[in-house]
């Protein structure tokens, strides 16, 4: 059992790999670079230089700049690079989305491009040569280690002083087009100086260029901080997200995993009752009414209700519920007892409307079986044993009639998680759900990977006890 | 095959039997006329309700503004609402070309009933591309941004004014489902309109019968490309079985491990200019492990038994014994899924539409619904719930009468 529980867990690693590459490919090649509409911003309020800086820095921490998958930018040729920045400074036929297009991937580009920069400082088109030095200033800077560790090491600080440093001194590297010559070659001595200085730093071995074709992106970055729990931060909240989805938890794991349970409790005797006064009038009303409730979409079913049951209903006898929420704005004033009483008062609604649905489901299954278990030779002969009606089916039957609804906890977990999106969003709860559609609309990337990567553990970890409780309830098997 | 037939015994396929236990029950049959009910109500829709008059005479001209707007984009915006329309046209045509030819052909007209169909399937396909060329990518199409849509009620009511000799045939109900009146915004129920109108002064009871066919359209086109998609998955690992099988079964696992519905929110929002056909294919994209799994163990139960061992035996390509031998046994299960499937189809795309993230040019029924949530008009939540409680109940009804009809054990 523990080492089939071992295997398992160890095959849940390339699952959760597989899933997690799919989904960061998904995101990071959908049209649209994220963190786009912050730039939009920027360009806005400030012009110029500042913008391309600061956003530039922005990519930066959300290792934005790197390549998604696999890192080839030590094949980059002088060639490719002249091509770039002659787009990015309009020098030919070039449309402005090109233009945008070329800046923004020189940026990128960080300190790959860096000796073909330099390499084309002595280009003879004079406007190419400016746009090489505005590049080189860019691409040359250096981010900071750890710019979000609130309290670095001495030796992380020291590096950071010293990127600083050489940092504001590239940024003094430059001219304006209308300087005369002389500043001019200066300003380029002064970049080929730096670059001698520096020259080890551009260039790779073969094992560094292996590295770096694996590691220095996008996905490599990511996981990263993931083997350490660290979901990044928020593009839009700067907050970090780990600690944000834990927050959000009580919410949504409270809503569906107690509509889960209840589900189970209330279907198991309604599929049994049904099962055993079968063809009854009892049972028909039953099974018509789990069919009608199996269709009735949750949002409906939640709208109706809060409109009829709610604070803004229009009958005043029947504003039972609040309109959503967690728990009322004067709960802090209350009594611990009372803010539970509050919060279970506001989850009657949501937790109904996340219930019926699956319940519906799951007797359905319960019932039919049952149904099949009762057929049974060995049903037949505890019959026949003259065991009570109550220990046949409650003790004999029901375990293996469990068997189809216990398979089915692994198929409506995601359908739980992904109604408690809806519901959450209809009943204003501030759970994972609400929190991803608002990261969504506004590609929040690091918050959409997460609530899904999480989710899709919670999917993972659902299926692993799905599997284990069949060899609870059904001694014949066992997992060696 | 029919020299094989053993005279005198009729010949029973699975299916003919299939459907005869169907016809037994009679919930599944009511889920069946009421899809072809659905399917009625989406072809017909603008028989039913349109702004456009059937004829407009004025002073000796005659014209009618409604054949006209059928093949309009900027009558009817969506790809979909095309789609119905030529079949509006043509089905009419097709069948009176049937009965035409049946009467003048005799008995020869059985035999080429078959052709005449596949005919009449590809006059239909080609012609809709040719009606609407670029559809896919919405309406920025410049072929039909040629005219002015006029407003026909606004003129009748200008030339009665005027005392003009005006006569104008309406539809039943003469209201396009997009056609907004800010004047006439959130009007309850009436005789005018007869579900009343939305936020933007919408009528809600085109905007539900039109909705009819985006519904039923999602839910076809998503399950057909996931059936497709899953059929080949589940074939290709079940016949092959070995590292094939592996692969594919790993890859089925991964799939089923993703939050579909998180997955399908994520790729709809990242669309920029959302259109329904994307919503279709992202349904469909995502929804594929349940009929892959059915297929893959149907496909490791067929390919040992005899049949298809005498196939291979008989050196038929594999190709051909995947599609053309095995698949055919073991398409029931696969059926049966794709009914329920559709169902919830139907419910994703208005579930995705309620939380705005649906196409907003078509008439979708969980927008409504989401209007009427946030502006508390009940007519606005009973109508587009009901709709969409009705449709996916009549095809659960159905899928649940093919599973029972296909499966012996639960047979009464």
């Amino acid at each position: 059992m523990k080492a089939y529980v071992l295997r398992r867990l160890l095959l849940m690693i390339p699952t959760f790999f597989g899933i997690s590459l799919i989904l960061f490919l998904i995101l990071n090649l959908a049209p649209g670079r994220p963190g786009a509409q912050q730039s939009a911003d920027l360009s806005q309020s400030m012009r110029g230089e500042v913008t391309a800086e600061s956003y530039k820095i922005f990519r930066e921490q959300f290792h934005l700049d790197k390549p998604v998958l696999f890192n080839t930018r030590f094949t980059l040729s002088r060639e490719e690079v002249r091509a770039l920045v002659s787009a990015a400074a309009g020098i030919g036929q070039t449309t402005a989305a090109e233009r945008v297009h070329a800046q923004e991937e020189l940026e990128d580009l960080g300190a790959s491009a860096v000796p073909h920069l330099v390499s084309l400082l002595d280009a003879p088109d004079p406007k190419l040569r400016d746009a090489v030095t505005y590049f080189l200033r860019i691409d040359a800077t250096r981010p900071l280690i750890t710019p979000f560790d609130p309290r670095p090491s001495p030796d992380v600080r020291a590096r950071n002083r010293a990127i600083n440093e050489e940092n504001a001194e590239l940024r003094t590297l430059r001219y304006r087009t209308e300087d005369d010559a002389a500043t001019k070659r200066a300003v380029t001595d002064g970049w080929k100086r730096w670059f001698a200085a520096h020259r080890a730093r551009f260039e790779h071995g073969a094992r560094d260029k292996l590295a770096m074709f694996f590691f220095d992106t996008r996905f490599a970055a990511y996981w990263h901080n993931l083997v350490r729990l660290d979901f990044g931060v928020s593009l839009t909240s700067r907050e970090p997200v780990t600690r944000t989805l834990v927050s959000k938890l009580k919410y949504s794991l409270t809503l569906s995993v107690g509509s889960l349970v209840l589900a189970y409790l209330i279907a198991v005797p309604i599929g049994v009752f049904s099962a055993v006064k079968k063809g009854s009038r009892a049972d028909r009303a039953l099974t018509l009414t789990l069919f009608m409730l199996y269709s009735l979409p949750s949002f409906f079913v939640a709208t109706l209700l809060l409109y009829f049951f709610s604070q803004a209903s229009a009958w005043e006898s029947l504003r039972w519920f609040p309109i959503g929420g967690w728990q009322s704005s004067d709960a802090s004033e209350l009594t611990t007892l009372g803010q539970w009483r509050d919060i279970g008062w506001h989850l009657v609604l949501p937790t109904i409307c996340m219930t019926y649905g699956s319940l519906a489901a799951l007797s359905r299954y319960m019932r039919s079986g049952l149904l099949e278990v009762i057929q049974a030779d060995y049903v037949r002969t505890a019959r026949a044993k003259g065991l009570s009606e109550r220990v046949v089916i409650g003790k004999h039957a029901l375990r293996n009639g469990l068997l189809p609804i216990l398979t089915l906890l692994a198929g409506l977990l995601p359908a739980v998680l992904g109604g408690s999106v809806i519901i959450e969003y209809i009943f204003g709860i501030q759970g994972m759900g609400l929190w991803v559609v608002d990261a969504i609309n506004q590609r929040d990337y690091n918050v959409i990977l997460a609530v899904e990567l999480f989710s899709t553990v919670l999917v993972l970890v659902g299926l692993l006890l799905t599997d284990l409780s069949y060899a609870l309830v059904d001694p014949r098997i066992r997992y060696e | 095959m029919s020299a094989l037939e053993t005279p005198g015994v009729p010949r029973t396929s699975y299916y003919s039997i299939v459907w005869r236990e169907l016809k037994k029950d009679r919930l599944a049959l009511l889920g069946l006329w009421a899809v072809v009910g659905l399917v009625a109500a989406a072809v017909g829709a603008p028989l039913v309700s349109q702004d456009q008059p059937f004829l407009y005479v004025e002073t000796g001209h005659w014209s009618s503004p409604w054949l006209r707007g059928l093949f309009d984009r900027l009558v009817f915006e969506s790809a979909v609402d095309i789609f119905f329309n030529l079949l509006l046209v043509l089905a009419p045509t097709f069948a009176l070309l049937r009965f035409v030819l049946a009467r003048a052909l005799g008995k020869s007209f059985a035999a080429r009933q078959k052709r005449l169909a596949q005919g009449f399937g590809v006059a239909f396909v080609a012609l809709f591309l040719a009606v609407t060329p670029a559809t896919i990518g919405g309406a920025e199409n410049p072929l039909h941004y040629s005219h002015q849509v006029q407003n026909y009620r606004l003129q009748l009511a200008a030339a009665r004014a005027e005392h003009r000799v005006v006569y104008a045939i309406f539809p039943f109900h003469h209201y396009s489902y997009h056609e907004t009146n800010p004047a006439e915004s959130l009007v309850p129920p009436n005789g005018e309109h007869w579900l009343g109108t939305d936020t933007e002064g919408r009528d809600v009871f085109a905007r539900m019968l039109y909705g009819t066919r985006i519904s039923l359209s999602i839910g076809v086109v998503a399950v057909a490309l996931y059936v497709f998609i899953g059929v080949v998955i589940g074939a290709l690992a079940g016949y092959f079985g070995g590292w094939v099988d592996s692969a594919l079964s790993r890859l089925i696992e991964v799939m089923i491990c993703f939050p579909t519905f998180f997955l399908i929110l994520t790729l709809a929002a990242l669309i920029r200019e959302r259109s329904i056909f994307h919503v279709m294919f992202i349904i469909g994209i995502t929804s594929w492990t349940g009929v892959a799994r059915l297929v893959r163990a149907e496909f490791l139960k067929h390919k040992g038994l005899e049949y298809a061992q005498a196939a291979r035996a008989l050196g038929i390509p594999v190709r051909r014994i995947i599609f053309g031998h095995i698949l055919p046994n073991a398409s029931a299960p696969v059926l049966v899924s794709a009914t329920f499937g559709i169902a919830s189809a139907i419910l994703v795309e208005s579930s995705l539409s309620f939380l705005g993230i649906g196409d907003p040019t078509v008439a979708s029924w969980g927008e409504t619904l989401n209007a009427g949530r946030v502006d508390n008009r009940l007519w606005l939540i009973l109508a587009p719930g009901f709709a969409i409680f009705f449709v996916v109940t009549v095809f659960n009804l159905v899928g649940e009468g093919l599973r029972d009809a296909l499966d012996p054990k639960l047979r009464r």
